[in-house]
C-alpha cells in the first residue's frame, strides 16, 4: 500500500545494464582486437571470449594468450615469466556508476 | 532289290511313254479374244453395260495369259486405255466454264469416273495384273498405269490443273471468310492431287502463299482494330480452324507449314507491338488466361523471350514506383508483398512456372526492392518489428509464420543486408527489454530463418541476445533468492544485463535516481559482481521501465513508465501539490536539457497527461510550469505511458544508417587492402570488378574511389607512375 501523502509509488523496476570487462586495456595486446569484443576464432564476445589477467597486471583473450603460451611462457608484452592471476585485479578506475 | 530280280528274271517288256500332243489353237484365236475385251473395256469406258458375262471376260483373260499373250494384250490395254484418258480430259479442257466451282465438279467427275473404270477394268483383267507386272521389270500395275497415263495428259493440258488448284484455293479461301463449303469435294480433289502426285508441287506451295497473303491481310486490318486479348483469341482460333482444316480435307504433312505461315502471319511480325500495345493492361487486371494464351502462342513462334522481358520490365516500373513513392512508404512492404503474390501467382497460371520466368521474375524484384538504397532495409525490418510486437493485430501462429515468411522473400532479394541487422537488432532490443515481443517462439523463429538466408555469422549477435535475456531472468531469481527484500521498499526489480557486444550501444542518459532506486542498485551491483570478477557494470536506463502505483482523485492507476519518467514523477511526491517549474525539475532529476524535454512532453502532452503543464501546448518551454494531473481519468487500470521508449526518431534511424555506412568504409578499406597485397599491381577497372565481386552490400563507383583515394593518402597504395589509373601496393 501506498503510504499516505504519497502520488507515486514504485512497484516494480526492469532496469538494464550492460556489462564489460573491468580491463585497463581497451584492446587485446594479442589480436587488437577491442577486449569486449570477440577473440579470433571465438564464437561471439562477452562470456564466448573471455578476458584474463596475469599477475603482470596485463590482459588479453584467453582464447589469444593459450595460442601464445603454447610456444612462450613470458608475458607478450612485458616479458615477465606469465603467471595467471587467481581474480581480476580491483579496478583501478572508478567503478563505473552513472546512478 | 526285288527289281533286280524281277530284272534278272525274266524278259522285262518296255513301257514308252509318248509325248502328249497339246491341242492347237485356233489361228485366230488371240485376236478373237481380244476383240471381245475390247468391246467390253470400251462398253466400260463409254458407261455402257458389258455386254459377256464378267466370269467370260475374266477367263478369256485368263486363256491369254496361259498362252503366254499377257505381254500384247497390256500393250493392247494400255493404248485402248491411254486413248480414252485423253479423250476424256481433252473434253475437260475444251469445256469453258466460267464458274469455278463446275468445273471443280467437273473434274471431280471425271477423276471418279477414271477411278470407277480403272478398278472395274482391272477385275476383269485380275489375272494378267496379278501376274504380269510383277514377273516383268519396268511394267506398272494397271492401276498404275491408269494413274500415269492421266497424270501424263493432264500435264500436257496446263490450264486444266491451273484451273483446279485455283477452284480449291477459293474454296478454301471461301470457308475462310465464313461460307460454307463440301468439304468432302475438296477432299477427293486432294486426294486427286496426291495420287497423281502434284500435291506436294503444284498445290501447297500456292496453298501456303494464299494463307500468308491472307492472314497478312487480316493481321492489318485487326490489328488496330482490337484489343490484344481479342487479337490473341482469334489467333488461337484461326489456328484450331486451319488444323481442322487440314484434319478435314487436306494431307497431314501440310499441318505444320500451314500453322507455321498462320503464325509467320499473325504473330511473328507482330509480337512485339502486340507486347507494347496491351501487355501491362492484361497483367494489371490480371488477365490470367489471356496471358497463359499469349504465352503458348509467343512459345510456338519463339517469342518467349520478349514476353518475358516484356514481363521483368513491367514489374520493375510498378515495383520500382511503389518503392520510390516516398509519401506510401508506410505501407510499402505490404504493397510488395501482394506485387510479389500477384507475379508468382501469374507465374504459375499462365506462364507455366516456366524457369527463365521464374529466373526473370527474382531478378526484376531484386532490382525494385533496391531500387531505393537503405530505405527499403530499414522498412523491411520496421515491418518484423510491427508484426512481432506484442500489439500486433491477432492471427494465429500460423498467420504469423506465414507474415514471416513474405517478408523473409523480400529480404532474400535486399542487398543492404547489414542495414537490416543493424535496424531489426534495435528494434529487437527493444521488443525484448521492454516486454513488448508477442511470442518468443515467433521471434525464435525467425531469427532461424535469416540464420537459414544469411549463416550463423549474421544472426550470431541476434542469438546472443535471447541468450543474455535468458541469463538475466536466472539471474534476477537467484538476486531475490539471495537477497531478502529491504523492508523499507516492495519494489520488485528484474535487471537484464546485457553483453555490449551483442546489444546496440545506447548513449548513456544523466539520471539522479531517488535513493529508494539507488540502494536497489547498488545491491544488484554487489551480487553481480560478487558472481562474476573482473566485470563493470554500467546503467543503461534508456531502456529501463517501472510499473508505477499512482493514486489520483478518482481512482489509482498503475502507469508503465520509463526510469526517467519516473525519476520525474517521483519528484512530485515531494512537491505536494505545488506546481515544479521546468528549472526545478532539471535540478530534481539531473536529465540533460533534450531528454528533460522530451520526458515532460511525454508525460503533460501525450494521450495520458499523468502531468498539467501551465500554459498548455505541445511543446515544452522554458517558462512551463508543471504540476501532477489529479483529475486524471482512464478506464483501464493500466496504463503504458512509457511507449516514447518504443518510437524511433528520426536522428536515432540516421544515426544507425551512419554506423553501418562507417561500418561500410572499413569494409571496403580492408577488400582493397587484401586484394591488393595479393596482386600486387591492378588497373582501376579490375580493381572495381574484383570489389563488386567481394562486397555484398550496393556501392557506387564513387565510394570506392573515395576509399581507395583515401588508402593512398595513408600510404597503402600507391599511383603507378607510368600507368596512371593503375595502382601498386605498398608493403
Amino acid at each position: 500500500m501506498a503510504p499516505p501523502g504519497l502520488k507515486v509509488t514504485v512497484k516494480r523496476w526492469s532496469a538494464v545494464a550492460s556489462w564489460t570487462w573491468t580491463a585497463d586495456d581497451d584492446v587485446c595486446g594479442i589480436c587488437h582486437m577491442a577486449l569486449d569484443g570477440c577473440a579470433p576464432g571465438a564464437a561471439g564476445p562477452g562470456d564466448d571470449s573471455p578476458v584474463v589477467w596475469g599477475k603482470c597486471a596485463h590482459n588479453f583473450h584467453l582464447l589469444c594468450i593459450s595460442t601464445w603460451l603454447q610456444s612462450k611462457t613470458s608475458c607478450p608484452i612485458c616479458r615477465r615469466n606469465w603467471e595467471f592471476a587467481p581474480s581480476a585485479p580491483p579496478p583501478s578506475a572508478t567503478l563505473a556508476e552513472d546512478g | 532289290m526285288r527289281a533286280r530280280q524281277a530284272g534278272t528274271g525274266g524278259a522285262a517288256k518296255k513301257l514308252v511313254i509318248k509325248p502328249l500332243r497339246a491341242p492347237s489353237l485356233p489361228a485366230d484365236f488371240e485376236l478373237a479374244t481380244w476383240h471381245k475385251l475390247q468391246a467390253a473395256v470400251r462398253a466400260v469406258h463409254e458407261k455402257r453395260p458389258v455386254e459377256s458375262s464378267l466370269e467370260e471376260l475374266y477367263r478369256a483373260v485368263e486363256d491369254l495369259c496361259t498362252h503366254k499373250m499377257a505381254a500384247a494384250t497390256y500393250a493392247r490395254l494400255e493404248h485402248e486405255c491411254e486413248q480414252h484418258t485423253e479423250r476424256a480430259l481433252r473434253q475437260l479442257a475444251s469445256a469453258s466454264s466460267s464458274d469455278p466451282s463446275a468445273f471443280l465438279a467437273r473434274v471431280h467427275g471425271a477423276w471418279l469416273d477414271h477411278c470407277q473404270q480403272s478398278l472395274m477394268i482391272r477385275s476383269i483383267f485380275l489375272v494378267l495384273d496379278r501376274t504380269y507386272p510383277l514377273q516383268t521389270a519396268g511394267v506398272r500395275s494397271l492401276w498404275d498405269m491408269g494413274l500415269q497415263h492421266f497424270r501424263h495428259h493432264l500435264l500436257a493440258l496446263p490450264d486444266v490443273l491451273v484451273k483446279t488448284v485455283g477452284g480449291v484455293l477459293l474454296h478454301v479461301q471461301r470457308e475462310r471468310q465464313g461460307e460454307v463449303i463440301e468439304r468432302s469435294l475438296l477432299a477427293n480433289l486432294v486426294r486427286m492431287f496426291n495420287a497423281l502426285q502434284v500435291y506436294a508441287e503444284r498445290f501447297e506451295g500456292p496453298l501456303l502463299e494464299d494463307t500468308a497473303a491472307f492472314y497478312a491481310a487480316e493481321a492489318t486490318r485487326l490489328l488496330d482494330a482490337c484489343a490484344v486479348g481479342d487479337y490473341l483469341r482469334h489467333v488461337d482460333t484461326r489456328l484450331g480452324d486451319e488444323a481442322g482444316r487440314v484434319h478435314a480435307y487436306l494431307h497431314a504433312s501440310t499441318r505444320k507449314p500451314l500453322l507455321a505461315a498462320v503464325h509467320a502471319a499473325l504473330l511473328t511480325p507482330h509480337a512485339e507491338a502486340l507486347l507494347e500495345r496491351g501487355f501491362d493492361a492484361l497483367v494489371e487486371e490480371a488477365r490470367h488466361a489471356d496471358l497463359r494464351l499469349m504465352y503458348s502462342l509467343y512459345s510456338h513462334v519463339g517469342k518467349l523471350r520478349l514476353l518475358k522481358e516484356a514481363w521483368a520490365a513491367h514489374v520493375k516500373r510498378v515495383g520500382s514506383a511503389l518503392v520510390l513513392d516516398v509519401e506510401g512508404e508506410a505501407g510499402l512492404i505490404p504493397r510488395l508483398l501482394e506485387l510479389k503474390r500477384a507475379c508468382e501467382e501469374l507465374h504459375v497460371r499462365a506462364f507455366e512456372r516456366a524457369e527463365p520466368f521464374g529466373y526473370a521474375l527474382r531478378e526484376a524484384l531484386e532490382a525494385v526492392v533496391n531500387a531505393r538504397a537503405n530505405r527499403p532495409a530499414e522498412l523491411l525490418a520496421k515491418f518484423f518489428d510491427a508484426q512481432l510486437r506484442a500489439n500486433a493485430k491477432g492471427g494465429g501462429e500460423e498467420d504469423v509464420e506465414h507474415v514471416l515468411d513474405a517478408g523473409i522473400s523480400l529480404f532474400r532479394y535486399l542487398s543492404g543486408k547489414d542495414l537490416f541487422e543493424a535496424f531489426y537488432k534495435k528494434d529487437l532490443a527493444k521488443r525484448l527489454l521492454l516486454g513488448r515481443s508477442a511470442h518468443v517462439d515467433a521471434e525464435k523463429l525467425l531469427v532461424s530463418k535469416l540464420k537459414a538466408e544469411c549463416g550463423a555469422g549474421f544472426t550470431n549477435k541476434l542469438e546472443g541476445m535471447f541468450k543474455d535475456c535468458e541469463l538475466s531472468a536466472e539471474l534476477t531469481a537467484a538476486f531475490h533468492a539471495a537477497a531478502p527484500p529491504l523492508g523499507l521498499s516492495d519494489i520488485e526489480l528484474s535487471t537484464h544485463v546485457l553483453t555490449t557486444g551483442f546489444w546496440p550501444p545506447y548513449p548513456p542518459i544523466e539520471l539522479n535516481l531517488p535513493p529508494q532506486l539507488c540502494a536497489l542498485q547498488e545491491r544488484f551491483t554487489a551480487f553481480y559482481l560478487g558472481k562474476h570478477s573482473g566485470r563493470r557494470l554500467t546503467w543503461v536506463h534508456a531502456l529501463g521501465h517501472c510499473v508505477v502505483r499512482a493514486q489520483f482523485a478518482a481512482r489509482a492507476h498503475e502507469l508503465q513508465l520509463s526510469t526517467a519518467q519516473t525519476v520525474v514523477c517521483l519528484l512530485f511526491n515531494d512537491a505536494q501539490q505545488r506546481a515544479l517549474s521546468l528549472r526545478e525539475i532539471a535540478t530534481g532529476c539531473g536529465l540533460e536539457d533534450k531528454e528533460l524535454r522530451l520526458t515532460l512532453q511525454s508525460l503533460a502532452c501525450g494521450k495520458v497527461r499523468v502531468l498539467v503543464k501551465e500554459p498548455r501546448g505541445r511543446e515544452v518551454d522554458d517558462g512551463d510550469a508543471f504540476s501532477f494531473h489529479d483529475g486524471l481519468q482512464h478506464k483501464l487500470h493500466r496504463i503504458r505511458v512509457n511507449t516514447i521508449q518504443l518510437r524511433e526518431t528520426a536522428e536515432e534511424a540516421e544515426q544507425t544508417e551512419l554506423k553501418v555506412c562507417v561500418d561500410r568504409q572499413y569494409q571496403i578499406d580492408a577488400a582493397i587492402v587484401r586484394t591488393m597485397k595479393a596482386r600486387k599491381a591492378l588497373s582501376h577497372t579490375l580493381l572495381l570488378t574484383e570489389l563488386y565481386e567481394q562486397l555484398k552490400f550496393p556501392l557506387t563507383p564513387v565510394d570506392l574511389k573515395k576509399r581507395i583515394e583515401s588508402l593512398i593518402d595513408r600510404e597503402y597504395l600507391e599511383r603507378d607512375p607510368r600507368a596512371p589509373s593503375s595502382y601498386r601496393y605498398l608493403a
